[in-house]
């Protein structure tokens, strides 16, 4: 019966949809065409793209946008990016790494985020009776990565640590990262430990990366294994808890737009560490095709957008339309970072993912 | 790359109604097809294929539901960690995998390689189940014992466990990372003492019960529970023992104190192609109301966040000990456990080289013994060899049985030319005469039996090959009064029969089932059947 109806309706149903557009249609062909475009995306930025609001803001500008996500420091490597109209990564060092593959293109920063260390009430505690943090206006915790850096140095334990009964564990005192071959969010890590492991300075040259690499190197190769995209460690942290990941290296806007979010898998004794110095990530759209490169203005320009992207927790230009989205979940992050610092050169920072890649091996 | 679609801003009612009234009588008709799914779904070449840890097969009961919920259906396809993290290395084509955790299969290059994403859908920490009344005896209920203090009660002989053999299966894989992690003093390395090397040897004299999948392991656990004290696997599993009705006493579930190895079940997209619907059955999978079924029914920790764990799960913080990060450091740790820690393997090969077995079936077998000497040097073929320490005792029969050759792998540099002499023997095989199955059965239980009280501290087992049907010597039904004469330990030795040419496949069975072992099939692929018993040997 099926094998009778189907050809019959499907036949039905062409020549009504072919009626019905050729009536709506007609006298419209004027009208602003909507595109599709399609992009490889960062996975911190998953969630903004798949919000609907978003979605629509973006129809209004006559955008449809398709993202894949892919690990930012991949998406140079991975892909064939003549099929996808735009990049976007995380990270300055990722677009570049990204601009080298393609030749000049315009890119877009529409937003920016804080690297941060998700963490926990009962950590904090410990490593603030062992001088590493300390507390600020009663809420959140400056990291003092100096000091930290030296632990990696001695392999310090957290049982070892003063005041530890609450974490009396056998793990090494590490940050958690994602992959740093694979991710941006570990090459920023990198590139905070590297300013540290040269002496407070950003690494400018082969000498410099020389003598700071050995120091490096088990910084990366004792987290044993890695994940490839910063929503993994971040998972791990929401879903395992403490004993899994009491430190993790994650961008501030993740961490916010869980808090944001109903329900969330924010809880009271969850903590966030600001290290210091700090660093921030640009978010980076590479137009790869010109109407890739119209998502990067109209992601920049568009206020509507702007405000979106600070409900995703991410930082804009507009510092007040950040700190009313925090306010207003009382959510205590400091709107100014000072003590900023920048990456080192993409050559330097390649250079040193690569030394650290041939250990890894 | 770009598509241009015109918006529909002047519709008119006309319009609309034309529209609706399609859309409805498609609706009824595609609705009207799902509900009547065709009676050879298994066949359809729709439906994606998974290549999946068999651990994941009581998801199977969701399927319907994704199916119907979004259009796509799964079909899996299970097969142990290390095999499938190798099978997909070198190619094999599946759009989709799921493993209890991917962090083997990443590690391999070719493996690493093909997968396009990934997703984590629930959690499942792998545990220590004891008795209740041997938990409460020793505290263990109040205070969380170390993997050491473990080490102790199985080193004295009070704890006696079953886990699975960790090259072939996840859960095993898990516990012996944890385990090293644990109890070296700079768990990030996986470096052992000669001192912590001990304790893991003494923890492994208490693993009495092995298996190549953490289902069988669990099947076989039940059915030998008067012997055994506790079994480490997943704790979804052990969650589903305790609440099967089939314990006699429940078991206790220990999260040792130096924290434990936690699988998070990834799903993993290899075909690029298959975005859209992976996206889709990931999503469906995430989303709360399947993460909080996944919790009831399958006692797997959901991934979600916000979903609030039942009180069943506990409240202690999980310590998750570090996992290596290095293939290396992962193959030096298979290969200790191997041929230093576990206990050593007395293997014992019961082999027809009757008249029947002459041609195609010899070489099938030669080639099957050349592999587990030494020939296969695929990563599992590696790990399925004879490996240091081990016994080997090959029995072939014909109208009557041989006698026993025994082969002792040596450690070190050594094993090569122990491997070689066992393969210039398996090698030499002749066929003819007839088949004295029972016979040469009898005579391995016979020898083991003695070898037991001489050498109680070996892991005995038997595999069973044979293309025939018995022909002289000792019958079935003489073979089993003559088993049950023999000690409790001797009857505890498992036989794993291979089906195999014109084999009689319900005596196997018996055999089997009498011994507490497997059957499998080798008429297929012999070498793969001899290689997938090393799992459990």
């Amino acid at each position: 019966m099926n094998r009778i109806l189907a050809p019959v309706l499907g036949l039905i149903l062409l020549a009504g949809l072919g009626y019905a557009i050729f009536n709506s249609m007609s006298g419209q062909l004027a009208l602003k065409a909507q595109i599709t475009i399609s992009g490889l995306i960062g996975s911190e930025k998953e969630a903004f793209f798949a919000d609907p609001r978003v979605q629509q803001a973006l129809l209004k500008q006559g955008l449809i946008v398709k993202t894949e996500k892919a690990g930012s420091r991949q998406i140079a490597t991975a892909f064939d990016l003549k099929k996808y109209d735009f990049a976007f990564p995380a990270g300055q060092p990722a677009a570049d790494k990204i601009l080298q593959a393609v030749g000049k293109r315009p890119t877009y920063v529409p937003f920016f985020t804080p690297m941060v260390i998700a963490s926990w009430q009962p950590i904090a505690k410990i490593l603030e009776a062992n001088g590493v943090v300390r507390e600020k206006d009663g809420v959140y915790y400056w990291f003092d990565l100096d000091r930290y850096f030296a632990w990696t140095q001695q392999e310090t334990r957290w049982k070892d640590l003063k005041d530890s009964a609450a974490y009396p564990v056998n793990k090494s005192v590490l940050i958690r990262t994602t992959d740093v071959r694979k991710s941006n969010s570990a090459a920023m890590y990198l590139a905070l430990m590297s300013y540290i492991a040269n002496g407070q300075r950003v690494v400018a040259s082969r000498e410099e990366m020389d003598a700071a690499l050995p120091k490096l190197l088990p910084l990366f190769l004792r987290q044993g294994y890695t994940e490839y995209s910063s929503e993994g460690p971040f998972e791990n942290y929401l879903s395992l808890g403490m004993g899994s990941s009491p430190l993790v290296m994650i961008y501030e806007s993740q961490f916010i737009h869980e808090a944001l979010k109903t329900p969330s898998g924010i809880r009271p004794n969850m903590a966030l560490l600001y290290p210091e110095p700090g660093l921030f990530t640009r978010h980076v759209l590479v137009g790869l095709s010109e109407n890739g490169a119209r998502l990067g203005q109209v992601l920049s320009d568009d206020p509507e957008l702007q405000k979106l992207a600070t409900e995703h927790g991410f930082r804009t230009t507009d510092t007040a339309a950040f700190k009313a989205q925090t306010d207003n979940r009382k959510l205590a992050v400091p709107t100014e970072l000072v003590q900023i610092i920048d990456p080192p050169s993409y050559e330097t920072l390649e250079g040193m993912i690569q030394s650290i890649e041939q250990q890894m091996k | 790359m770009n598509s241009t679609a015109t918006p529909k801003s002047k519709f008119n009612l006309f319009n609309l109604i034309v529209v609706v009234v399609i859309a409805l009588v498609a609706w009824s008709w595609f609705s009207g097809k799902s509900s009547t799914p065709q009676p050879d779904a298994q066949h359809d070449s729709r439906a994606l294929r998974v290549l999946a840890g068999s651990e994941l097969k009581d998801i199977e009961p969701l399927l319907p539901q994704l199916e119907k919920d979004t259009g796509v259906r799964l079909k899996l396809d299970y097969i142990g960690t290390l095999e499938g993290a190798e099978q997909l290395a070198q190619g094999a084509n599946y759009p989709l995998a799921w493993f209890s955790h991917a962090k083997y299969l990443e590690l391999l290059e070719g493996a690493r390689a093909r997968v396009v994403a990934r997703e984590k859908i629930a959690l499942s920490p792998v545990v220590v189940g004891v008795r209740q009344s041997l938990a409460k005896q020793w505290s263990w209920d109040k205070n969380p014992p170390s993997w050491s203090d473990l080490a102790a009660r199985a080193a004295k002989g009070e704890f006696k466990f079953a886990m699975t053999n960790p090259t072939s299966s996840n859960s095993g894989f898990s516990a012996l990372i944890a385990l090293i992690a644990a109890l070296s003093s700079d768990p990030e390395n996986f470096s052992l003492t000669p001192a912590q090397q001990q304790t893991v040897q003494d923890f492994f004299k208490g693993q009495r019960l092995t298996a190549g999948s953490s289902g069988w392991l669990s099947e076989a656990f039940v059915r030998e529970q008067a012997s055994l004290d506790g079994i480490i696997n997943y704790e979804s599993v052990l969650l589903q023992l305790n609440k099967s009705g089939q314990l006699r006493e429940p078991l206790t579930l220990i999260y040792p104190r130096e924290g434990v190895v936690t699988a998070d079940y990834p799903l993993l997209l290899l075909d690029a192609n298959k975005r859209a619907d992976y996206d889709k059955v990931v999503a469906w999978l995430k989303s709360p109301a399947i993460q909080e079924r996944l919790m009831k029914d399958t006692d797997r920790r959901p991934i979600l966040p916000s979903i609030a764990l039942e009180a069943r799960f506990g409240s202690q913080t999980l310590i998750e000990l570090p996992f290596p990060g290095q293939r290396s450091v992962v193959d030096r740790i298979l290969t200790s456990y191997l041929d230093e820690q576990r206990l050593p393997a007395h293997a014992y090969f019961v082999i027809d080289l009757s008249g029947s077995m002459q041609g195609e079936r010899l070489s099938a077998l030669k080639t099957a013994l050349l592999n587990l000497t030494g020939g296969d040097s695929s990563l599992t073929g590696q790990f399925a060899r004879f490996r240091a320490r081990e016994e080997i005792s090959f029995l072939p029969f014909r109208h009557y049985a041989e006698p026993a050759t025994e082969f002792t792998i040596a450690s070190g540099g050594a094993t090569e030319n122990s491997l070689a002499d066992a393969r210039q023997f398996t090698q030499n095989f002749v066929a003819d005469g007839g088949t004295a199955i029972f016979s040469a059965l009898a005579g391995a239980y016979t020898q083991m039996a003695h070898e037991q009280i001489q050498y109680p501290d070996r892991y005995y087992s038997v595999v069973l090959m044979t293309d025939g049907a018995n022909t002289s010597g000792m019958s079935l039904e003489q073979f089993k009064s003559f088993f049950r004469q023999l000690p409790q330990e001797a009857q505890a030795i498992k036989t794993f029969p291979i089906l195999f040419g014109d084999s009689d496949n319900v005596a196997m069975q018996q055999l089997a089932d009498m011994t507490g072992g497997k059957v499998f099939d080798g008429t297929k692929n012999l070498g793969a059947a001899f290689k997938t018993i090393r799992g459990y040997q």
